[in-house]
């Protein structure tokens, strides 16, 4: 039940913020928008980049329109070369952006907005040869973080993600793993705006993984939008908000998870006593696969569901009638194909 | 919804915080230090060795036979310093007397004497200085000056005048008008260590800046650095930590060099010395600037560390060739050379310690080196800035130049 781990994590997993009180922000959150902090939405409007190389173009990212939510952690999935990391980039201004737009809190993006973003790119990389603290206090400086307030700021976070004893030691004695969590704090340090993270889960064991979920819900009670990127869709499924499938540089599909699984076609399995192949002569019944006494159908309309239903009591015992909703990987899989 | 947290230095002085991070990195590290330790401990010892060898006295045991009476005084004049080298003081003569050839034989078999010195039997015979091998350089000149000048004293005495009637107004000594006690043995020695600093500042600061920019590079650490400030800040914290620790080096280096000429012969033109190192440190000063930019360049133009070799060998070509050429230019060269950034920056300094510089020169030359510098950086922000985005391969400067700089990674 990936879903009650998620929701458990939130309610036990939380070792600051005040367990109780976040939790029922958070609910509120689920059930609306956070009232605890300003809300800014961070939001791609026709976001579009042509890689022009040897005489020919390649529109990487085509036309790319969504909103990343405040308080909200919205999922960026999408396969290789699906234009997940372009559209980062550009929105964080390390790409030139072709065509479209960025906008924070309903205006342009702006550098000072920028330097407030959090921002995890795709490929890691830290000083190899600098401490752990140290580097990570000067990037915090380079974010106009006081350089006492940045140490502050920097031990608690270590702290939190075990690493309090290793803040002196150079960032390559570090496991991989580690590494991931030293670039975390990186992105998370100064109360950032918004976070853009490119794959953050990438590389982390499952308890990291629910660290890291943790300490991105922290950040959306805070009010602010989370758009994090990941071809993990289980996880993507449990931990989501919002969902934006990316596919050959366009959005093929947006909305929260329940949305887009109410937005494919919705199956119904039905069993019964007996053999079910006369399913196939119900007018408005399309069956997908029938098999002895089980099939999967596709029903036009509710008139549909009632002829079939009359004709199978007709003939026997109903012992299954029920919607079968697509997983996100199968919406996926639809959207994508 | 700007935290409380964010009461640090703003975006425009970001460079402050790069260069000095830059200074602190590059001051720790233990090849750098070693470096630095070495290459003094090199200037230490050439000064002690040149001081050792100025003052060191040769000393030399030669024996003579008894009876042999024109020997033995021209011995004795040598070794009471009354000869005809007498100003040499580095050189010893003991006299050793031994009774006669066998004695005399025996005495440089057994090395109690270095030499045997006989005069001619008859008068007008030959002198002979007799080793167990060759008798030493420096003591065959001595004796031969000596006896030369020992029997000339004879003979103008036997014709009834004397050895200062005969060499009276015969003497040649030179005088220079521009009044420059400077030897120009020294200032070709001083252009040979002025290029060598130039060299080493540059080319060790220079690779430390590439490196420096390939490392974030190639991490994509650049990608979090400029989306917190802009990259023109970060080139110029760079420049900045690079060059000081560049001119850190070199003064480090001039103090030790004119401490230690202090103790040498060389004290006594220490003025001019200090100030054509002054020049130097000026022109080093400002020129670097240009070679570290240019370096940065280098470092955004490769794409992994492996690159470097390849996207610094032009600039290394060019600082070799300065250092080749300056240290052994003179006359006209020289002169052109000392215009010409960044030759300049040593061959101007090496004229004014020469002395053969007008007072408008070093000025014109640096105004020259200042606007080469700002010419360099310019073109290197946009070159660095247009290569610090482009992955997979190395970058060429036409694409770096023909780059687009992102939405808001220019200024």
């Amino acid at each position: 039940m990936p879903f009650f781990r998620y929701f458990a994590g939130v309610f036990f997993a939380s070792p600051s913020g005040g367990g109780a009180g976040s939790a029922s922000r958070w609910i509120r959150a689920r059930a609306g928008r956070p009232s605890v902090a300003v809300m800014s939405d961070l939001e791609v409007r026709d976001l579009t980049r042509v890689f022009a190389s040897g005489g020919t173009a390649r529109r990487a990212v085509d036309g790319v329109s969504f909103t990343a939510t405040s308080g909200l952690l919205t999922g960026f999935v999408g396969g290789n070369g699906a234009g997940k990391t372009t559209t980062m980039r550009m929105i964080m201004g390390v790409l030139a952006i072709t065509g479209g737009e960025v906008l924070f809190d309903g205006a342009p993006v702006t550098r000072a907005d920028r330097r407030e973003f959090g921002y995890m790119p795709e490929e890691r990389g830290l000083y190899p040869k600098q401490p752990v603290l140290d580097q990570l206090v000067y990037l915090a400086r380079l974010r106009g973080i006081a350089p006492a307030a940045a140490r502050r700021e920097v031990l608690e976070h270590l702290d939190r993600l075990g690493l309090a004893d290793r803040a002196k030691e150079h960032v390559e004695k570090l496991s991989l793993g580690n590494q991931q969590r030293v670039q975390i704090v990186a992105a998370i340090m100064g109360q950032p705006k918004a976070l853009v993270l490119d794959e953050p889960f990438s590389g982390l064991d499952p308890a990291a993984v629910d660290a890291m979920a943790d300490l991105l819900r922290e950040h959306t009670r805070r009010g602010v939008p989370v758009l994090f990127s990941s071809h993990q869709l289980d996880l993507v499924e449990r931990l989501c908000e919002r969902l934006v499938i990316l596919g050959g540089g366009r959005v093929l599909a947006n909305g929260t998870p329940d949305e887009l699984r109410s937005s494919g076609v919705t199956r119904h399995r039905l069993v019964l006593s007996g053999d079910a192949g006369f399913v196939r002569g119900v007018p408005g019944v399309r069956a997908v696969d029938v098999d002895g006494a089980v099939a999967l159908l596709e029903l036009d309309d509710d008139a549909a569901a009632s002829r079939l239903l009359s004709a199978a009591l007709e003939r026997g015992a109903v012992h299954e009638f029920f919607p079968v909703r697509p997983t996100l990987a199968q919406i996926y899989r639809e959207v994508t194909a | 919804m700007t935290g409380p947290t964010r009461a640090g230095d703003t975006a425009r002085n970001a460079w402050m915080v790069v260069a000095t991070r830059e200074i602190v990195v590059r001051a720790l590290n233990k090849g750098f230090v070693i470096g630095l330790l070495v290459t003094i401990a090199l200037i230490g010892g050439l000064i002690g060795f040149t001081s050792y060898m100025e003052s060191r006295t040769e000393s030399f045991d030669v024996a003579v036979v008894a009876g042999d009476e024109s020997a033995a005084t021209a011995l004795d004049s040598l070794a009471d310093g009354r000869g005809a080298a007498s100003s040499d003081d580095s050189v010893e003569v003991t006299v050793v007397r031994v009774d006669d050839a066998a004695a005399a034989e025996a005495a440089l078999a057994d090395e109690t004497a270095d030499a045997w010195l006989s005069s001619a039997a008859g008068g007008d015979g030959e002198w002979t200085l007799s080793g167990w091998r060759e008798p030493d350089g420096t003591l065959a000149r001595l004796v031969g000056t000596t006896v030369r000048g020992q029997v000339l004293a004879d003979r103008a005495a036997g014709v009834g005048t004397s050895m200062d009637d005969l060499t009276a107004g015969s003497e040649v000594v030179t005088e220079r008008l521009d009044g420059n006690p400077v030897d120009p043995q020294v200032v070709f020695v001083a252009g040979f260590v002025l290029a060598f600093l130039f060299f080493m500042g540059a080319v060790g600061s220079g690779s430390m800046i590439a490196g420096s920019v390939i490392e974030e590079k190639q991490s994509r650490l650049v990608e979090i650095i400029a989306t917190a400030v802009p990259l023109r800040q970060l080139l110029a914290g760079k420049i900045v930590g690079s060059s000081v620790i560049a001119l850190g080096q070199n003064l480090v280096l001039a103090g030790v060099g004119l401490v230690g000429a202090s103790f040498t012969d060389l004290s006594s033109i220490l003025p001019s010395m200090t100030a054509s190192m002054l020049w130097f440190v000026v022109f080093f000063t400002v020129g670097f600037v240009a070679v570290a930019a240019l370096y940065a360049v280098a470092g955004s133009l490769a794409s992994r560390t492996e690159d470097l070799q390849y996207t610094t060998s032009p600039l290394m070509m060019l600082l070799m060739a300065v250092y080749i050429v300056t240290f052994s230019a003179d006359g006209v060269l020289e002169r052109v050379l000392s215009y010409i950034p960044p030759a300049s920056i040593v061959s101007m300094p090496v004229r004014v310690l020469a002395g053969d510089t007008l007072w408008w020169e070093p000025l014109l030359s640096l105004a020259i080196l200042v606007a080469t510098t700002v010419g360099a950086v310019l073109l290197s922000e946009r070159a660095y800035r247009g290569a610090l985005m482009q992955t997979g391969g190395r970058v060429s400067w036409r694409s770096a130049m023909a780059a687009e700089r992102g939405t808001t990674l220019g200024a």
